[in-house]
């Protein structure tokens, strides 16, 4: 069942166009990968479905609503309640620690201390990392932040996650792990991904690799799925 | 590297970086101005003793405070007082765009830099902007000094427009700024490492600060209140005086100011404590994890302002003596029958002191909306991956208001306290009386006359009367209720650059 779509997303930056009507479903639990050369639209699409950014022109609907029509406060209860968000590196908060960050999205819709903790060491401990619990990202790896970052992403089990370039700033090898968590964890709560990326290993992890260029889709295809990735299709 | 190649690498920069220069310039400017002004001051010469003129007074002037030579030394004292809050503005400014200075460094240093060279750079910018600064400070001093020479009828000036201190002290203030400016940068970026990945700073302190603040204040409190017993030793011994007295006003000042400053690092980080362990709420939360991982920002931040707020409380003290020892002196003559009024010269002079105070303020409030918009620039990244993540920005501004008023508030109130205590170690009690004097009841010309004068004149015996000062709660009460409110205002205007700060832009930006 469709729950994101896209419709004829136009998005310029000043007389610089980004997106020139880009039209994409996600479905429950399906994971897509975006990807196409640097500067062919990828991050801007993310934020759009996202409702970071307002498209120019089009629209988004998530489970039948247009998204893009409403408010930032609308859109940032959206986003906090229903999406997780993970970027490429420097989101995590420098002066709260491990368990404080990922316990954030939490605390901010409600959950009591205690309680938000409690979740917070629990997606920790499914990304290997309980042990930096009480550590700042300072202390820590590039590796570790961005399983932080990922369990922050996913503590509120979002419908839908949206990842931008989430391994770009790591080596193969964590890369390689942090995904294959990620992949793992999302099929499992049946969360739905959208995943930026340039690197076809990466795409590999997909349902299906959407290709974008100069702001266009350039064709649709289904992503070959890793050995790690696990699930089904 | 060619010094044409230096100082063109030192120049460039974004509008940020021309903002700093700009905003060091100024601070530079202001500095001069009142450094010149105070030198200006100790320039007048004192006149030799005449039969007319046995207090060897200035008349030239208007006020009392360019007039009297021992009220000199103290009117200059209070001027270069003003340059403590400009020097901190100063140092606020230098933070300024920080982080794209740093990537514009590590990209020199990627370039083949030397870490010498890159030191050199940022000593050449402040040096150069503080050097722009305090030449435009000479031009507005010599040019305010020609515009203001204006002598009343009786030949008199507001301000003394007549004197200039000599070439040796104007150009160690025109080009000694700029070069302890550059020397006080190089000796920040002894803990910065730049290399062509990017700039890393030492590790802030894992331990919170040490609660080392009360020795320094207590040491100031002692040395403010040892003044009084050391005047009564030494009377009469005025070369003693001369050495002993301002230091302990000078070094007790500074140890008490100086140890508020930290206190309020230890504040901070109390504060942080405190706000981790209760706080139920996000905004709380992150206002908490900043206090503590840099606790010593609040110290930074607030330096300026607390001096002005122990300087004002102190005047606010010194102010009540006056006020007191004025009402008790007009007591006494009334007892014998004599209504001298209220003399207004010391109430007035304190009004000066007062302006001083709130122009201190301001500048500091200067200071801190630098501040306030350094730190959020600097983690703006990470500001607008909170906000895309669905963070509220009213959240972050929350978590801002918080990290500015929580040690704020029990800051301004130890200030506010110690410079109490300092005023009150010198002016703690009123006395007058205990003294017999003359008093003539009849006219001026019966009691000018040495023949009739000795029928219409009695001896009166005044009865020695001691008063402990009331404290100046209300004059306190508005000047902490001013430094709040000047918190309150730049927290206000530092929260309008968090929303350029959360644009999506920035999680663009490396």
């Amino acid at each position: 069942m469709t729950q994101l779509q896209a419709r004829g997303v136009v998005r310029a930056y000043g007389p610089t166009p980004a997106l020139r009507g880009v039209t994409l479903d996600v479905s429950e639990g399906e994971i897509v990968a975006v990807t196409g050369p640097s500067g062919c639209g990828k991050s801007t699409l993310l934020h759009c479905l996202a409702g970071i950014l307002r498209p120019d022109a089009g629209e988004v609907t998530w489970r039948g609503h247009r998204i893009d029509t409403w408010s930032e406060a609308a859109r940032s209860r959206l986003r906090r309640t229903e999406f997780g968000v993970l970027f490429q590196f420097g989101q995590l908060v420098a002066e709260l620690t491990a368990a404080e960050n990922v316990a954030l999205p939490l605390l901010l819709a409600g959950t009591g201390r205690r309680e938000a903790r409690t979740a917070a060491l629990t997606w920790l401990e499914r990304f290997g990392v309980a042990e930096l619990a009480d550590l700042r990202p300072g202390e820590m790896s590039g590796g570790q932040q961005q399983r932080c970052a990922t369990a922050r992403a996913l503590v509120t089990e979002p419908r839908v996650l949206f990842a931008d370039e989430p391994t770009g700033a790591l080596d193969t090898l964590t890369g390689e792990q942090v995904l294959t968590q990620l992949v793992r964890l999302a099929r499992e709560q049946r969360t739905a991904v959208v995943l930026v990326t340039h690197e076809p290993r990466i795409a590999a992890y997909a349902d299906r690799e959407i290709v974008l260029r100069d702001g266009l889709v350039d064709h649709t295809g289904l992503g070959l799925d890793a050995p790690l990735a696990g699930g089904t299709r | 590297m060619r010094p044409a190649t230096l100082v063109r690498l030192a120049l460039a920069g974004t509008r940020t970086d021309t903002a700093r220069v700009v905003l060091t310039a100024l601070s530079a400017l202001l500095a001069t101005l009142a450094g010149l002004a105070a030198l200006t001051v100790l320039a007048i010469p004192t006149p030799a003793a005449t039969d007319g003129n046995a207090n060897r007074w200035s008349e030239q002037y208007r006020s009392g405070l360019l007039v009297e030579p021992g009220l000199r030394g103290g009117t200059a004292f209070a001027l270069l007082m003003l340059t403590i809050p400009v020097l901190a503005l100063a140092g606020q400014c230098a933070r300024l765009g920080a982080p794209s200075r740093d990537r514009r460094l590590a990209a020199l240093r990627l370039a083949g830099t030397t870490p010498g060279q890159v030191t050199r750079l940022v000593m050449l910018e402040t040096g150069l902007a503080g050097l722009l600064g305090t030449l435009v400070g000479l031009g507005a001093y010599l040019g305010g000094r020609e515009l203001l020479h204006r002598p009343d009828e009786q030949g008199r000036l507001a301000l003394p427009t007549d004197v200039l201190p000599s070439t040796g002290a104007l150009a160690a203030v025109v080009l000694g700024l700029p070069v302890i400016a550059a020397l006080a940068t190089a000796l920040m970026l002894r803990t910065v490492t730049t290399s062509p990945l990017g700039v890393s700073r030492k590790a802030a302190r894992e331990r919170g600060p040490r609660p080392w603040a009360g020795l320094l204040i207590g040491l100031g409190l002692v040395s403010f209140a040892a003044v009084r017993p050391v005047l009564y030793q030494l009377d009469g011994n005025d070369q003693m005086l001369v050495r002993l007295v301002p230091l302990l006003l000078l070094a007790g000042g500074l140890a008490a100011m100086i140890g508020v400053v930290i206190g309020t690092g230890w504040i901070s980080y109390t504060c942080g404590r405190l706000l981790r362990r209760h706080a139920r709420r996000p905004p709380a939360l992150l206002a908490a994890g900043r206090l503590m991982a840099d606790p010593w920002a609040g110290s930074r931040t607030f330096a300026a302002l607390l001096a002005a707020v122990i300087f004002g409380a102190g005047a606010a003290g010194q102010r009540a003596y006056f006020t007191a020892q004025d009402e008790l002196d007009r007591e006494q003559n009334r007892l014998v029958g004599v209504d001298s009024g209220a003399d207004p010269f010391y109430l007035s002079t304190m009004d000066l002191v007062d302006a001083a105070v709130a122009v201190a303020v301001l500048i500091a409030a200067g200071g801190l909306i630098v501040a306030l918009v350094e730190g959020i620039v600097a983690r703006r990244r990470a500001y607008a991956a909170l906000v895309a993540t669905g963070v509220p920005r009213a959240a972050l501004s929350r978590s801002v208001a918080w990290q500015a008023l929580a040690p704020a508030v029990p800051a301004i109130l130890l200030a506010l306290t110690v410079g109490t205590l300092l005023g009150r170690g010198l002016f703690g009690r009123v006395t007058a009386g205990g003294s017999s004097m003359e008093v003539c009841d009849a006219g001026a010309s019966l009691c000018d006359d040495p023949a009739t004068r000795e029928q219409y004149t009695r001896l009166v015996q005044t009865p020695p009367v001691e008063r402990a000062l009331e404290v100046p709660l209300e004059q306190l009460a508005w000047l902490g209720a001013g430094a709040l409110a000047a918190v309150l205002v730049t927290v206000g205007v530092g929260l309008l650059f968090l929303r350029v700060s959360t644009a999506v832009e920035e999680l663009r930006t490396t």
